[in-house]
């Protein structure tokens, strides 16, 4: 049944609930009449009659009345709460999961109808951007293979003076920047495709962390940056390895990287209720708090200053979250310039990963 | 020392066909799988540079004949997917390295070294160079006779660079070898340890031995 023509009803429903409150006071008013042309007892009686019967009747109609047209409007509106809450639900990643419908042929099913054909349209945009993404990132790679190849050829000239042979090296610098970028890319463009599967098995965290904090200590020694591992309690979880190292190095490397001089950086892993936590705080400029947001976006600079003295691809964060979250985890970064910097990693513990899987 | 390079693109081929001859390799070119097959069975080479992305048949379809075929010349896989699974897929096909594009060519040409040595790597227990010397049980080194301590990790990299004394290592190789990464993390990791190796064995001795080859990567060996 259409909408329309559930509220005719429940229109209908009203109007001869409001023919009865109408009819309910002309005959009051009639009887006032009545009563005021001094016919007495027999009439007087006839209309307490009436009147009571009117209560008895008319009020539960009018309750009945109410009752109904609330109930009434909630089951004309449920279609649509329904369909409030399924399409909050709907995010970047499950486009092309069509929002259920009914079939009734109503209103609200025709406009899940056209909300499903537009959803299905902008999955097709936004597959065609990841495909875009994921290919020009393929395409780039030749070229530059070609590039670096030609420049370390040329570098390996002996006829070479020494400025060319300078060109030539800060030449092969840059290229190797922009393959890093090319190659963050391509996991970024697989990973939102749904290309990459992750490599799970039990492993001890804490033996990761205390690895990464080994390699901590060794970078932060060229900018005498103080490093200290506060707290690494025994914690298994179940994840991909190398994915896992990708994350912590990622972050041990922001931390250094992001620094002052003689600064501190500090780490620990945790154990709370269901999940492991790890921190990793470091001193420097810090992120100021319009930016925090941001900062998991691909290529965004929190310090523009920055932009061009710190060598990075400008991916390492956007990175670091879909490993995160690609391990049922999540990421938090707090920063209060000028003071700490600290990032937070929650990832489900071992037994609750399974009994998630 | 022969090699086959199987690269359909013109460029890359010549520049690799380049870089390998300069380290005195003979150098044999084919630009499709069924060729590289052809050329494999008629001529025994030392090691195969073979590209994935082909015309037609592709590396792993070519490398999984070579190995039907009882052919055991070492192979290196090139791939411009550079996918952890691609990886695992070509060992498992039979590949004995495996090297994502874009690749820096100091990388690829230390890595077919490495796999036309393969068998031939120094397996003794006690490493030496020059007056440099390191226990592969003890883990300890010692140079001119004094001890010298090492970390963990500064002990594998020792022992890798050790191991392949006198050819180049590039940095890839050495982040897949020593750290287990099959990533470039895009930090100087590898190179503030082998800063700090080389204050351990180099900075009170002579000759110095750790050699940064610019844009490169590092040998371990007595003559600059």
């Amino acid at each position: 049944m259409t909408i329309r023509r559930r509220l005719t009803l429940w229109y209908a429903g009203i109007l001869i609930l409001s023919l009865l409150v109408v009819g309910i006071g002309t005959y009051q008013e009639i009887s006032e009449q009545l009563r005021h042309s001094h016919r007495k007892e027999p009439s007087e009686h006839a209309l307490d009659e009436t009147s009571e019967m009117i209560f008895q009747v008319g009020l539960p109609a009018v309750v009945l009345g109410l009752l109904g047209g609330w109930w009434l409007t909630r089951r004309a509106l449920s279609p649509v709460k329904k369909l409030t809450g399924d399409i909050k639900k709907i995010h970047e990643h499950n486009l092309r999961e069509p929002l259920s419908r009914t079939r009734n042929g109503d209103e609200i099913d025709q406009l899940t109808e056209v909300f499903n054909d537009t959803l299905a349209r902008l999955d097709d945009s936004f597959n065609r951007i990841r495909e875009f993404t994921l290919h020009a990132s393929h395409e780039l790679k030749t070229p530059l293979t070609i590039l670096c190849g030609e420049t370390e050829t040329a570098l390996r000239e002996d006829a070479l003076s020494s400025a060319e042979r300078e060109r030539a090296a800060s030449q092969l610098d840059e290229l190797r920047r922009l393959t890093r970028i090319v190659d963050g890319l391509t996991l970024l463009a697989k990973a939102d495709a749904g290309q990459i599967a992750l490599k799970l098995e039990p492993l001890r965290l804490d033996e990761l962390v205390r690895d990464n904090f080994a390699d901590l200590q060794i970078l932060a020694e060229p900018n005498s940056i103080k490093v200290e591992l506060e707290f690494c309690e025994e914690i298994s979880v179940r994840g991909d390895r190398h994915r896992l190292r990708q994350l912590l190095l990622n972050l041990a490397d922001n931390a250094i990287k992001y620094n002052q001089p003689q600064g501190r950086v500090t780490m620990s892993l945790r154990r709370a209720e269901n999940f492991s936590e790890f921190k990793i705080a470091n001193t420097g400029t810090g992120i100021a708090p319009e930016k925090l947001s941001r900062v998991f976006d691909r290529f965004f600079r929190g310090d523009p200053a920055h932009e061009n003295t710190i060598d990075g691809c400008g991916l390492g964060l956007s990175i670091a979250q879909w490993i995160v979250s690609a391990h049922g985890g999540t990421i938090q970064i707090e920063s209060a310039p000028p003071k700490l910097t600290t990032v937070t990693v929650r990832l489900p513990l071992k037994e609750a990963a399974r009994e998630k899987a | 020392m022969r090699v086959l390079v199987v690269e359909d693109e013109r460029k890359t081929a010549s520049f690799v066909r380049k870089a390998l001859q300069a380290e005195s390799f003979a150098v044999d070119m084919v630009t499709n799988g069924v060729d590289a097959l052809l050329a494999a069975a008629s001529t025994p080479f030392d090691a195969i540079v073979l590209d994935i992305m082909l015309p037609g048949r592709d590396g792993l379809s070519v490398l999984r004949q070579l190995r039907e075929r009882k052919n055991t010349t070492p192979v290196l896989l090139l791939s411009a997917r550079g996918e952890v699974n691609e990886r695992v897929e070509g060992l498992n096909a039979g590949a004995d390295d495996y090297l994502p594009k874009p690749f820096e060519l100091a990388e690829l040409v230390a890595r077919v070294r490495a796999l036309t040595r393969r068998g031939g790597e120094n397996k003794s227990i006690v490493l030496s160079v020059a007056d440099l010397k390191l226990d592969t049980v003890t883990h300890k080194a010692q140079r001119s006779g004094t001890e010298i301590e090492l970390t963990v990790r500064e002990y594998r990299l020792l022992e890798f660079l050790m191991r392949s004394a006198g050819r180049l290592c590039g940095r890839m190789m050495i982040l897949e070898k020593v750290w287990d990464y099959d990533f470039d993390p895009g930090t100087n990791l590898v190179d503030v340890y082998v800063r700090r190796l080389r204050e351990k064995i180099d900075a009170d001795f002579e000759p110095k031995l750790l050699h940064t080859v610019r844009g490169s990567g590092y040998v371990l060996k007595e003559t600059p």
